[in-house]
């Protein structure tokens, strides 16, 4: 009896640490890049690599020295923020009334939206400059914001949907006997009930934009460049890679979404499953 | 207030009819219950009268006053659903308080309404707790707290206890009755449990597709049935039903039949050839040892139900009955051979449309 609980526990270790060891696997390249991001450059191309180093924030002053540094980051933050608050608001009343009105072929408007974000960025990429280009949207900051808001719309309105499915209408249909506007009901008796499903959606949109490259390369312009573009620009400068500059950049920019994700983590796992796992969060 | 009426109203669902001229009304001060099967309509006359649903055809009136144009929130009702709606995040004193904030009363006038309500459906140790706090239960007292905290005219019960678990109910059903006995305003509850209706409602409005086959109180609607549909829908099980032939002899109707000994007189003034006869199973008399006015009939089945009480399949002249009896004799009686006898002024008697027909009923 003893020694097969004792074979258990070990048996429960052993499991343990090898999860341990593939979370460290994987963790391993952000591992080596908060390192580097302290080093020199010399002592970051040293083979076999240097474990035991002075670390220096050397790196770190040298980014803010960067000239547009600052704008890009402040790019960054203010285009994702208000391209995904646009779309988390879109997305929930486009949702709403997807659940409650259920318009004919719902089924296949919300399988086209979902479609949307099969595609492949680089197939839509030409054609959206065309139409930027066309338009003068180009490079300016509410032609970002938009296409951004569009881009996160589709995946937000099927999170959103899910979860407003699981609210019962009869707490509409309460609300309007007891008087309560369509726009009461919608924000004060319904979005509260939601709130997950809102952080969910809002999580999974601030990383994507958050991340954006390739349509802020081609369709932004120098007003509206954000830190990934900035870093495309800025690595190969004054010949060779700049590794230490790379590191820096990259460890910096991560952190907010690293800090913010593990805070939120529990609302990443409820998005994913589309409000289906109902769970207390 | 006065009553609640609804004159030739039908609901239409695309092919489907949910309300079939229904002329209606409901009195105030008293409990109606709507009762009938799944798919019957009866929740469709509910959201009608709520506004919820708009009537294909017909007029809804509170008083003499035409509320079919009007939407839900000008119509002054309190509805409470199946499902408990209440909002999380919020004290339950803040759940029912929600809806008076609409209304401009005061402070004070809001709190006592409360209070009031609180007491009078056993809430007070609630008041302050989150209402995620809560059971199945207390969250309906709370929706059903709300609805009356508003002072409506009308208050709605769409199947208020489907979830709630079956120790609570009668927790549920005790406040309801006392809460009802206090309001004087149009009460309409539906449900398709027939315990419910018959505990809980001063009047039972039967329902069967589209239409309200008949109302009265819960009493009378169990033991005369004006329709087929009422007999066989309430009790556990129904009533007993034999189709038997009809004929006239002189100025009278005889109907022979295998579950009496003596040819029924009925004096009604037309008869069709074929009639039913209807007698609930506790209704029919048991016995075994042979009586005067009893006929003899075979045990096929017996089994223990509610109450401790014996349910006996038993076979007369072809026909199967059902008769429902005590513990200690059902439980005497083990032997295939019994006596039946039905007495009359249970017996009920329907025409070929399987409408029951009013007449005196006596043995030859």
């Amino acid at each position: 009896m003893e020694s097969r609980d004792r074979k258990k526990r070990i048996k429960r270790r052993l499991y343990h640490a090898l999860l341990w060891i593939i979370s460290l696997v994987f963790f391993s390249p952000i591992l080596w890049m908060l390192i580097c991001s302290f080093k020199t450059k010399d002592e970051i191309l040293t083979i076999p690599p240097k474990w035991i180093f002075t670390p220096t924030l050397q790196n770190y002053i040298g980014l803010f020295h960067r000239i547009n540094f600052t704008r890009e980051l402040i790019n960054s933050t203010f285009m994702s923020l208000s391209a995904v608050l646009i779309a988390v608001l879109v997305s929930f009343l486009a949702a709403y009334s997807f659940s409650r009105f259920k318009p004919k072929g719902t089924d296949l408007i919300m399988f086209i939206l979902l479609s949307m974000r099969m595609v492949p960025a680089a197939a839509v990429v030409v054609p959206i400059y065309l139409l930027y280009a066309a338009t003068g949207w180009k490079g300016t900051y509410s032609g970002m914001i938009l296409f951004y808001a569009m881009f996160s719309i589709p995946f937000s309105v099927w999170i959103l949907k899910g979860f407003i499915d699981g609210v019962s209408p009869r707490f509409d249909e309460t609300a309007i006997v007891n008087g309560g506007s369509r726009m009461h009901i919608i924000f004060k008796v319904v979005l509260p009930q939601v709130r997950p499903g809102l952080i969910a959606a809002f999580i999974f949109n601030i990383i994507f934009v958050w991340n954006e490259f390739l349509f802020n390369y081609i369709i932004g312009g120098k007003r509206t460049i954000t830190v990934p573009v900035g870093l495309a620009q800025g690595f190969t400068v004054g010949g060779g890679i700049q590794w230490e500059f790379v590191a820096t950049l990259t460890a910096f920019y991560s952190l907010p979404l690293i800090i913010f994700i593990f805070f939120f983590q529990k609302y990443l796992l409820v998005g994913m499953t589309f409000g289906t796992v109902r769970g207390e969060v | 207030m006065s009553e609640v009426k609804v004159v030739n109203l039908t609901k239409k669902f695309g092919r489907f009819t949910a309300l079939d001229g229904i002329d209606f009304s409901f009195p105030a001060g008293k409990v109606t219950c709507l009762l009938g099967p799944s798919g019957c309509g009866k929740t469709t006359l509910l959201r009608i009268i709520s506004g919820l649903e708009t009537p294909t055809e017909g007029k809804v009136f509170f008083g003499d006053k035409d509320v079919t144009g009007l939407p839900p929130r000008k119509r002054n009702i309190g509805m409470v659903f199946q499902y408990p709606v209440v909002y999380r995040g919020i004290s339950v004193r803040k759940n029912i308080e929600l809806p008076l904030l609409k209304r401009g009363l005061s402070e004070t006038e809001r709190r006592e309404r409360v209070d009031r309500v609180l007491s009078l459906m056993n809430l007070k140790d609630y008041a302050e707790l989150d209402s995620s706090q809560l059971d199945n239960v207390a969250r309906q007292k709370v929706s059903v707290a709300r609805a009356v905290a508003y002072q409506p005219d009308i208050i709605l019960f769409d199947e208020p206890m489907t979830n709630i678990d079956a120790n609570s109910k009668i927790q549920f059903k005790h406040a309801f009755k006392e809460l009802t006995r206090q309001l004087n305003q149009v009460i309409v509850y539906v449900t398709h449990d027939q315990t419910e209706a018959m505990t809980l409602a001063d009047q039972i409005a039967l329902m069967k597709d589209g239409k309200i086959v008949q109302c009265n109180d819960p009493r009378t609607l169990y033991n005369v049935p004006e329709d087929v549909f009422g007999g066989w829908f309430l009790g556990n099980p129904g009533m007993n039903f034999v189709k038997e032939r009809c004929e006239k002899k002189g100025s009278t109707y005889i109907i022979v039949s295998r579950l009496l000994k003596r040819p029924l007189k009925i004096d009604a003034p037309k008869m069709d050839a074929e009639v039913t006869l209807g007698i609930r199973p506790e209704h029919i008399w048991l016995s075994d040892v042979p009586g005067s006015d009893a006929v003899e009939a075979m045990v096929k089945d017996k089994t223990l139900t509610i109450g401790g009480q014996y349910l006996y399949t038993l076979e007369v002249g072809g026909e199967k009955i059902k008769v429902k009896v005590g513990h200690h004799f059902g439980r005497a009686i083990g032997n295939t051979k019994v006596w039946v006898e039905l007495p009359l002024r249970h017996l009920v008697i329907f025409d070929g449309s399987e409408r029951r027909i009013h007449g005196d009923l006596s043995l030859q």
